[in-house]
């Protein structure tokens, strides 16, 4: 009896063994895979570099309320706020960001800003390659973190962006979300 | 008045009859919310926002309509009251944009706050919303309405609080607005007041407007640097590039001596600190231009041409001149660096009010001058010559306040209908210059009279009014610089029981600069120069001839007499009208802000730090003490009292004799505010270790200097606890100014107004950008160029 | 001038002398005029009083507070002149008849204004005229001018050494300035905003002195009773609503018109005196006083018009004003057309009642116009039962009293609006389909530029 069904548990393992050696790998081939991600697949979740959005019109949303700063726990975020002109328009309302830094050194990707923003204006893009020799380039400004375009109503701009044009991107802003040595 | 006892949510309470019941509420720490009810204005019931229950009425209350009834017995958190209040926020957010993300007050709005307590969840609104674009009433003051909840605590502030009213109400229901009753904009003082009682962001400072939010601030509670009544003003810092940006001005923490007060120059006028013409590095002459230098190079000159001087030439060619906008510290240090370092007693500043007068005449008579809280209790106030609401706005506003809420009865002698006349309950009008005989006159010489009469003033008025004033008890009187010498002094003896007095000086720190001695022959506490030696073993050597006054220096620099020159924070060539070729021959230093007419001739210039950047102590010219926190930095300055001690030690001078050295003075900026990346606080500690000190211990510590001035200046006794909570503290005039007993001639009262500031002013953006600084018509003596 | 109305159920009173050219002072003093005033100068204070409590003469404002309790509230000795008004600031919708008064016998208002002055040893009255009646200007300054001239007014009147100025003011046509605080403000030359009360005006009134503030039919009344006596005017009404009244009959009814008739009187024959509904429609709804009072169904309208009846079946008889509605009348546009009104007239002074009327107006226009969701009938119900008790002064209730008995009344009927539907009682095409705007589409509305 017991032989029984010590083969029929090891031939139910044997199957589940059997049948993934025939289905195709899942195996991410990063960064050797194809397009402009080189392999790497994300979660939509996935919480990589800051994208900072614009509007339907083209303006930044980034109001520059300072709740994403005020709602950061590593103290990462440094706003220097301006206001808006007729003939020197940035933002949608009255203030806009003069400068926008996020500081990667102690971002921990909480997403406790993302949380807090009221204009939807900072979202988390899948940009993970932050890597560096120089933790002074960690400090990303808010140039190397603005969207190149509007998105889509409720997408951000990196999931909705293809690969060819973010490649675009790329040479043009110095990348989505992604730094710039 | 009696007591009334009241139950309030099963709480008994007792409160004396009269009060509000919001005040019994909060006096028991029970909050009762509210817009409109703001303490010391009228009444207005309108925003319904305190609604409370009370047994045997049918419908709510207003709280703060309410006044207590024996045995009332009021519900504040029933069901009731909070359904009231939740749907009197959905009502007040009808209208009222959700624009928090940008608005100026988001995180210090008190709608925010109450809707977060008592508001609902979610909006019932499906409708639009009613807007109106955003007005711009002055270069300092905004206005949104949709972002009004018409609460009108702007109207009254600005009518009742500032008696200038210009604030009003157009249309009628949801069309109502707060509009100026000047067109389109605002003609008036520009206290900013209206923006600081705002409970929304309605209105909104012009200087501060979408710079930052208030959380990301740190609040600094210093004394204002302008006038000389020392208004706490709360300066909101922000770090930014290598030390912290003064970014707004207000009047956040109300427990100064200004209460809800602050003027156009105490709110806004911080903006010449980051003026381009700002002085950043030490200036010397070479080959006929001031060119720029290293501090070590600035100092090792100075130090040496002083040295050089005093050495060959002796003390007696040596002029010192004073600021009456340092601190006492450094005034105190530098009378003691003339006296000590180099060995002369030729030190002056620029006199706005006769000090020593004033104490010579008190002298013997303890708490005879009264604070700046006085004034806001006394039963009457006696005011002659000056015209507070331009020259001393706090002070006038104290009157105001003490006339509206405690009918004090205010008594005006003047040559001029000045504004305060509209309080007042008796108006003398004199001749203009005759503020003396009127002293005499009220002083009980009847020979003065014939001097006073105009054709508004008989010689019955004239007697009733001295009647009058005689039957008042514990009377303050104030008067600004007309009144000197004799005339003063008569005025002080003759006003008794129980009567204060104020001597009205023109700056920040006029009365402290007095205090502290900075004359040719008195020192610090008014003491005469034989008792320099109670100053300890070092002041003995001190010269007992008194020095030459600031006219004698210009005169001795005529004559090629003066060798050197050294001015603090001063500008006397162009205050004074120096002849510019009297000082060719000396060589002049100069410490200041800016590179003014004075620093213009000089053959050093250094550039030096505003009170809004260093710490130290204040006495305005009521005789009430006060701490300065450094807010502010400005990269390249040093404060006053660092530079005075670098030249002393430069010159070879034991500074341990000049400047205390006390570890426990904690306070001392070692530029930590700077952060340690700038090295500062390491090179301070190398520079401690190379002297010999401990490395903790600071030679530029002001805090160690007030506690040797608190330990040596007469009257300057007082509790240091008090000081360091940031407490006004009165000080006493126990000194005894020998011999001042005739006029000081060398008085120059400034005659700044609501818009000028000397230098400081000249340099300041707002101050010359608001409309009324044009449209003031200046009388002669404001034609005179404004200095100092 | 208006054609008068009359009905064999009327007693005439305060309506005595119209249309009888009493204008003229002689032929006033031919109709018995100024009789009352010399006899109350004989009769002193105290008896005036007494007798004024005696008739039950409540105010005919609208509050109904006994009239003669009012007087005796005044200091007897004070140290700040003492005033009388006359509040003829009549602006309740549907509500004429201190017009017809002033129209027709404005004498009476004057001597009504004297013999208060008698009664609280007052010396200076004041006639508040409503801002849009400037046509009674005229008439009441001549009238005036005729009893100064006549000695009737002025410094020692009818020669008994008693003095009494009096001034006609009109205001700017506000209706809150029928609040009586507020038309001392608006008489002081000030914004025509209430007052916080306590003090009452009795006490702390005009310019800070003691005032009597009587409606002008409650004063067009007094001399009546001086003459004929407190119990004889009692005897015409019902207990404690002594007297007659002048009721504004007007709405859907054959022959609207201001009916003087005894207090008590029963609704559905007051209807059946203004000559019945229209076009043989059928009676929906009444206001029975002005239209700040709660509406009455057809069902409930067989009640005696007094204070108090009216009081228990849940409405008031406020002004007189009776406002009769037909079956052919939409209830949602009639409570638009209301707060169309109250939203216009809000001084603006406290929040619930600014806020509280531009949104129901802005909710009911949106929702006329075929723009309802289903819980806007409970928040417009929810924003008027918040509004109700909790102003300033009695605005916010006349606004939200007949708002929530409309929607607790005639819900069906704003559920007929609902999802999409134009208004179902309405021809069509007279409609103004006014576009439906959100919150969340970010869009807002400048009123204020439509306004100037």
């Amino acid at each position: 009896m017991n032989v029984f069904s010590g083969l029929a548990a090891l031939a139910k393992g044997m199957a589940v063994t059997f049948k993934e050696m025939l289905s195709p790998t899942i195996v991410e081939n990063y960064p050797d895979g194809p397009g402009p991600l080189r392999g790497a697949m994300f979660q939509e979740r996935y919480r990589g570099v800051h994208v900072l959005q614009r509007d339907e019109n083209g303006l930044e949303k980034c109001v520059a309320c300072f709740l994403c700063a005020a709602a950061c726990p590593s103290n990462c975020i440094y706003i220097e706020a301006a206001d808006n002109t007729a003939e020197h328009r940035i933002s949608g309302a009255e203030r806009y960001a003069q400068v926008y830094n996020i500081d990667y050194n102690r971002c921990i990707f909480c997403g406790y800003c993302v949380e807090a923003c009221p204009t939807d204006a900072i979202t988390h893009g899948h940009g993970f390659e932050v890597a560096t020799l120089n933790a002074s380039s960690l400090v990303y400004r808010k140039e190397q973190m603005l969207a190149p375009r509007p998105a889509l109503q409720g997408q951000n701009a990196v999931f909705s962006i293809s690969g060819e044009e973010q490649l675009k991107a790329e040479r043009e802003h110095g990348g989505v979300g992604r730094w710039i040595e | 008045m009696a007591d009334v006892n009241i139950t309030v949510d099963g709480r008994k309470l007792t409160a004396p009859a009269g009060t509000l019941l919001i005040e019994a509420c909060k006096s028991v720490g029970i909050e009762v919310p509210s817009f409109c009810y703001y303490p010391g204005l009228s009444l207005q019931g309108a925003c319904r926002m305190c609604l409370v229950e009370i047994a045997k009425m049918p419908k709510l209350q207003t709280a703060c309509t309410t006044v207590i009834q024996e045995g009332m017995a009021v519900t504040t958190a029933s069901d009731t009251v909070h359904q009231a209040r939740k749907a009197m926020l959905e009502f007040v957010l009808q209208n009222h944009p959700l624009d928090c993300p940008v608005c100026d007050a988001g995180g210090e709005c008190e709608l925010q706050d109450m809707t977060f307590s008592y508001g609902a969840s979610e909006s019932k609104l499906i409708d639009f919303k009613n807007h109106k674009d955003e007005e711009q009433w002055s270069p300092v003051v905004f206005f949104d309405r949709p972002r009004c909840i018409l609460c009108y605590r702007c109207v009254r502030v600005c009518g009742e609080g500032m008696d200038v009213w210009a604030l009003g109400i157009q249309n009628r229901g949801a069309l109502s607005l707060i509009a100026p009753n000047q067109d389109d904009h605002l003609e008036c003082e520009e206290c900013g007041m209206c923006i600081d009682i705002c409970p929304v962001g309605a209105l909104t400072s012009g200087a501060y407007r979408y710079k930052t939010r208030p959380w990301e601030m740190n609040h600094v509670s210093t004394v204002c640097l302008h006038c000389a009544d020392g208004c706490k003003t709360t300066l909101g810092v922000r770090r930014q590039g290598s030390g912290n940006q003064i970014v707004r001005g207000d009047n956040r923490d109300k427990s100064g001596i200004n209460g809800d007060f602050l003027c156009i120059k105490g709110r806004y006028a911080f903006d010449f600190i980051e003026h381009p013409d700002r002085l950043k590095q030490p200036l010397v002459r070479k080959n006929g231009t001031l060119t720029p230098a290293s501090w070590e190079e600035a100092l090792e000159l100075v130090a040496l041409r002083f040295r050089e001087a005093r050495d060959t030439d002796g003390g007696a060619s040596m002029g010192v001149i004073g600021s009456s906008r340092t601190t006492n510290e450094e005034n105190y240090l530098l009378q003691k660096f003339a006296r000590l370092v180099l060995r002369t007693n030729n030190i002056d500043h620029h006199r706005t009010a006769d000090f020593p007068a004033f104490v010579n005449a008190l002298s013997g008579r303890a708490h005879a001058t009264a604070s700046m809280r006085d004034v806001l209790s006394a039963p009457a106030v006696l005011l002659i010559g000056n015209d507070p609401t331009y020259q001393h706005p706090l002070l006038a506003w104290q009157i105001r306040t003490n006339v509206r809420l405690h009918g004090a009865r205010l008594y005006v002698v003047n040559s001029w209908p000045i504004k305060l006349t509209r309080q007042a309950k008796e108006f003398l009008q004199i001749p203009e210059g005759a503020e003396d005989k009127a002293a005499a006159f009220l002083a009980g010489d009847d020979s003065a009279a014939d001097a006073l009469l105009t054709s508004k003033t008989t010689r019955e008025k004239l007697a009733g009014f001295r009647e009058k004033l005689q039957g008042e008890q514990n009377l303050v009187v104030i008067f600004g610089s007309e009144l000197r010498g004799q005339e003063l002094a008569a005025l002080v003896r003759a006003a008794a029981r129980g009567a204060k007095y104020i001597c009205l000086g023109d700056h920040a720190n006029s009365r402290g600069a007095a205090d502290m001695g900075l004359y040719p022959d008195l020192l610090p506490g008014y003491l005469p120069l034989s008792e320099a030696a109670r100053f300890g073993e070092p002041w003995k050597s001190v010269p007992q001839q008194p020095g030459m006054d600031l006219e004698a220096m210009v005169a001795a620099g005529k004559e090629r007499k003066l060798r050197t020159l050294y001015v603090v924070g001063s500008n006397p060539v162009a205050r004074y009208a120096i002849d510019p070729f009297a000082l060719a021959e000396t060589f002049v230093v100069v410490e200041d802000l800016f590179l003014t007419e004075t620093a213009d001739l000089a053959e050093v210039v250094l550039p030096a730090a505003c009170a809004y950047e260093k710490s130290g102590s204040f006495t305005n010219t009521c005789g009430d003490l006060q701490l300065l926190r450094k807010a502010g930095d400005c990269e390249g300055v040093k404060p006053d009292l660092e530079i005075i001690v670098r030249i002393a030690e430069l010159m070879g001078f034991d500074i341990q004799q000049l400047a205390p050295l006390d570890p426990s003075g904690m306070r001392a900026d070692f530029g930590e505010s700077r952060g340690v990346q700038s090295g500062e606080v390491d090179q301070q500690a190398i520079w401690n270790r190379r002297q010999g000190y401990e490395p903790r211990v600071s030679p530029f510590n002001p805090f160690a200097v007030l506690k040797e001035i608190q330990r040596v200046v007469p009257g300057y006794n007082v509790g240091q606890l008090e000081l360091l909570s940031g407490n006004d503290v009165h000080t006493a005039t126990a000194g005894r100014a020998p011999g001042k007993t005739e006029a000081d001639r060398f008085i120059l009262p400034s005659h700044e107004n609501l818009f000028t500031s000397g230098t400081l002013g000249r340099y300041s953006d707002v101050l010359n950008r608001v409309i009324e600084a044009r449209l003031r018509l200046p009388n002669e003596k404001e034609k005179e160029i404004a200095a100092d | 001038m208006a054609d008068l109305v009359s009905h064999p159920d009327e007693v005439r009173v305060v309506s005595k002398r119209f249309g009888e050219g009493a204008t003229d002072i002689d032929r006033y003093l031919a109709l018995d005029g100024y009789k009352a005033t010399q006899k109350a100068l004989t009769m002193g204070a105290d008896a005036i009083i007494n007798e004024v409590k005696a008739s039950n003469l409540r105010g005919r404002g609208g509050a109904g507070f006994p009239a003669g309790m009012k007087w005796s509230f005044v200091p007897k000795q004070s140290p700040k002149p003492k005033y009388v008004l006359c509040n003829g600031d009549e602006s309740e919708p549907g509500t004429c008849k201190d017009r017809l008064i002033f129209e027709h016998d404005p004498h009476s208002v004057i001597e009504g204004v004297i013999i208060a002055g008698i009664a609280v040893d007052s010396h200076q009255g004041y006639i508040y005229l409503r801002g849009e009646y400037r046509y009674l200007i005229e008439i009441m300054e001549k009238a005036v001018a005729d009893a100064y001239a006549r000695g009737f007014l002025g410094k020692n009147i009818f020669g008994s050494g008693y003095d009494f100025e009096c001034a006609v003011q009109t205001g700017a046509g506000a209706y809150e300035v029928g609040e009586e605080s507020a038309l001392m403000e608006s008489l002081e030359g000030k914004r025509g905003i209430p007052r916080i009360r306590p003090p009452f005006p009795a006490v702390v009134g005009l310019y800070g002195g003691p005032t009597v503030i009587n409606n002008a039919e409650t004063l067009a009344n007094v001399p009546h009773i001086i003459l004929g006596g407190g119990e004889w005017y009692a005897s015409l009404g019902t207990p404690k609503n002594g007297g007659t009244r002048l009721f504004c009959l007007s709405g859907s009814v054959n022959k609207p018109g201001v009916y003087e008739l005894p207090m008590g009187y029963n609704l559905r024959k007051m209807i059946e005196v203004a000559g019945g509904i229209w076009n043989g429609r059928k009676l929906k709804a009444v206001q029975p006083g002005g239209s700040s009072v709660p509406v009455l169904t057809a069902d409930e309208t067989d009640i005696p018009m007094d204070f108090d009846a009216l009081m228990k079946a849940g409405s008031m008889l406020g002004s007189g004003a009776v406002v009769i509605i037909d079956d052919s009348t939409c209830m949602v546009k009639y409570a638009l057309r209301v707060m169309k009104f109250y939203q216009h007239e809000s001084c603006g002074w406290c929040i619930p009642c600014r806020e509280g009327t531009d949104w129901l107006k802005k909710t009911l226009i949106r929702f006329h116009s075929g723009g309802g969701v289903r819980r806007d009938i409970d928040n417009i119900q929810y924003l008027a039962e918040n509004m109700l008790g909790r102003t300033f002064c009695p605005f916010g209730d006349a606004a939200a009293m007949p708002t929530i008995s409309l929607v607790k009344k005639f819900r069906q009927e704003f559920e007929d609006h609902l999802e999409g539907k134009p208004c179902p009682y309405e021809d069509h095409g007279k409609i103004e389909h006014l576009p439906v705007l959100t919150a969340w589409d970010h869009r807002t509305a400048d009123p204020w530029a439509q306004a100037h």
